[in-house]
């Protein structure tokens, strides 16, 4: 499978860490609509519960990992919270999107280092509250930057709904995709959510026939093709292998780990290969790291803002062709019981929760242990797909 | 953010020669001097063979359809006159590898097709909320 531009991106080159670090802690908030929650309790309590969930205790964390913007559980955050002083070892290389997915790297890298033993990726967000104060949400940060402001603002070409429904048209008519295979991603991400307790869309069942009948927004997207927003986060804890043995949950390891760039950042029409994601340059990587192949994947999960990222990322991904992403995820084709291809089986960003791609790594991780809601029979390779527009990253987990 | 937003600020260096030509009614794009290629947006450097000389031409004002939406939902209130409407991709006929952002005006969105011929139409654009007008270059099916 070759980019059809390979002058638009690159891999970053990454040592090799396969089964050099595991996840051994997971927990996610509570996840809403405006509940009236700050970031801070949000990610807080998710903390709280990947502490539970890995029977470690607060002094047991001397590692801290969170986003390189906006709010920021570090170490003051930290202590504050839970009354402690330990040191901590602290990086900007983790929170939600791709660093969801490559923080398990720098996590590896720390723990090869003895920097740390015990290291706690979070990330939160409470939009749908500041959304309803008409403040912040996705689009703030697009609408601050300066190319945006004077070359696509302008125009009506913003936010990033309007973007990708740009992408998704062109993408229609390079590849055939119709508006049905979009509509099965959004089926079965509902489906999913619909069978998950703590999804936002838990008791709000769609069928494709009710796709078809939901509002244009921004034609030719519909409501549901677009993500949620959300008030909630999650967290997960990263340790060696070795060390994640002694502790109670089962062992779910990081057999590979990519990262891919876009020269053109976030401005999408500067794009030249306009329908497609770094994850052309990060899976391979990752796979290779792994040792395995798409056709080793149980179960896939990945950043999905609007349905057509799971279609780019599939095909990107190399679980089949550029452009045969639309025919790949027809019908029940993602469903987590009888697709070839279980994806996003918690509901993804979807319909689960706009967290940004945290809770898709605590999904993947409760598949391999066989925890999940929707389970996936016998999954024992799940990969994480992460993704900020500019960067794309692959996250491939284990059951050893 | 400033008090004119979402207008654009014309002042802005790396984009004013093209909002300064917009409102001569002249779509002015920046090329490399090394390797002749459009470059935009307007960087330090090329991105085809990283020259960091360029010539702002001005263009035909044509080109063709890359894609395009139809926005019936106000992302932000300054939108709320606009909608419904037709944020577009141009690839310029000089460069097709320069697509610019625009809105599509005067035409019903079911006439709209891949590749068809456009044509610039410098109107002012103006927002609900915001004083002031920029003339803009818009887009209609040539």
């Amino acid at each position: 499978m070759a980019a059809p531009h390979e002058d638009w991106g690159w891999a970053t080159e990454y040592e090799d860490v396969s089964g050099a670090v595991a996840v051994c802690g997971v927990g996610e908030s509570d996840h809403s609509k405006a509940s009236g929650r700050t970031a801070n309790q949000v990610v807080a309590q998710a903390v709280e519960r990947a502490l539970d969930d890995a029977g470690l205790a607060p002094a047991d964390i001397d590692g801290l990992m969170y986003v390189p913007f906006g709010y920021q559980f570090d170490a003051a955050a930290f202590h504050e919270h839970f009354g402690t002083s330990h040191d901590i070892w602290e990086s900007k290389a983790g929170g939600g999107m791709r660093w969801a997915a490559s923080a398990p790297y720098e996590a590896a890298l720390a723990l090869r280092d003895k920097r740390a033993t015990h290291i706690l990726n979070s990330f939160g967000v409470a939009w749908a509250t500041e959304r309803s104060q008409m403040v912040g949400g996705p689009g703030e940060s697009h609408a601050q930057e300066l190319f945006k402001q004077n070359l696509e603002v302008p125009f009506g070409w913003f936010p990033q709904p309007v973007y990708f429904a740009t992408v998704a048209r062109r993408h229609m008519h390079e590849f055939g995709t119709t508006e049905d295979q979009l509509g099965a991603v959004a089926v079965a991400c509902r489906r999913h959510a619909n069978l998950t307790p703590g999804a936002v869309m838990h008791d709000r069942p769609l069928t494709l026939e009710q796709y078809r009948q939901s509002r244009l927004i921004v034609a030719p997207f519909r409501r549901e093709d677009c993500c949620l927003i959300s008030d909630g986060g999650g967290a997960y804890i990263m340790t060696t292998p070795e060390r994640a043995r002694d502790l109670g949950p089962p062992v779910v390891e990081v057999a590979g780990v990519g990262l891919g760039n876009s020269v053109t950042g976030t401005h999408w029409a500067e794009q030249p290969a306009f329908t497609s994601t770094p994850q052309v340059f990060a899976a391979p990587v990752a796979f290779q790291m792994a040792g395995l192949t798409p056709a080793d994947v149980d179960v896939y999960t990945c950043y999905d803002p609007f349905t057509i990222h799971t279609v780019m990322q599939i095909e990107d991904s190399g679980f089949c062709e550029k452009g045969g992403g639309g025919e790949f995820v027809a019908g029940d084709a993602l469903q987590f019981d009888v697709g070839r291809l279980p994806t996003n089986t918690h509901g993804g960003l979807l319909s689960h929760a706009y967290v940004l791609g945290i809770a898709h790594v605590v999904e993947v991780v409760r598949q391999l242990r066989g925890e999940a809601a929707a389970q996936v029979r016998d999954a024992r390779v799940g990969i994480y797909g992460g993704y900020t527009g500019p960067q794309a990253a692959t996250l491939i987990l284990r059951r050893p | 953010m400033r008090p004119d937003f979402p207008l654009p600020d014309t002042t802005w260096e790396p984009t004013a020669e093209f909002w300064a030509g917009a409102a001569r009614h002249e779509l002015r794009i920046p090329f490399c001097a090394r390797c002749g290629r459009g470059c935009w947006y307007p960087r330090e450097r090329c991105r085809s063979c990283g020259g960091a000389e360029f010539e702002w031409r001005t263009m035909s004002g044509r080109g063709t359809l890359f894609s395009w939406v139809v926005v019936t939902h106000a992302f932000l209130p300054h939108f709320g006159d606009l909608v419904p409407f037709v944020p577009a991709l141009i690839a310029l006929d000089e460069d097709p590898a320069v697509r610019l952002a625009t809105r599509v005006v005067d035409t019903d969105p079911d006439q709209l097709a891949f590749d068809l011929p456009m044509e610039v139409t410098f109107r002012p654009i103006t927002f609900a909320g915001v004083d002031g007008s920029v003339t803009a270059p818009l887009f209609t099916p040539a």
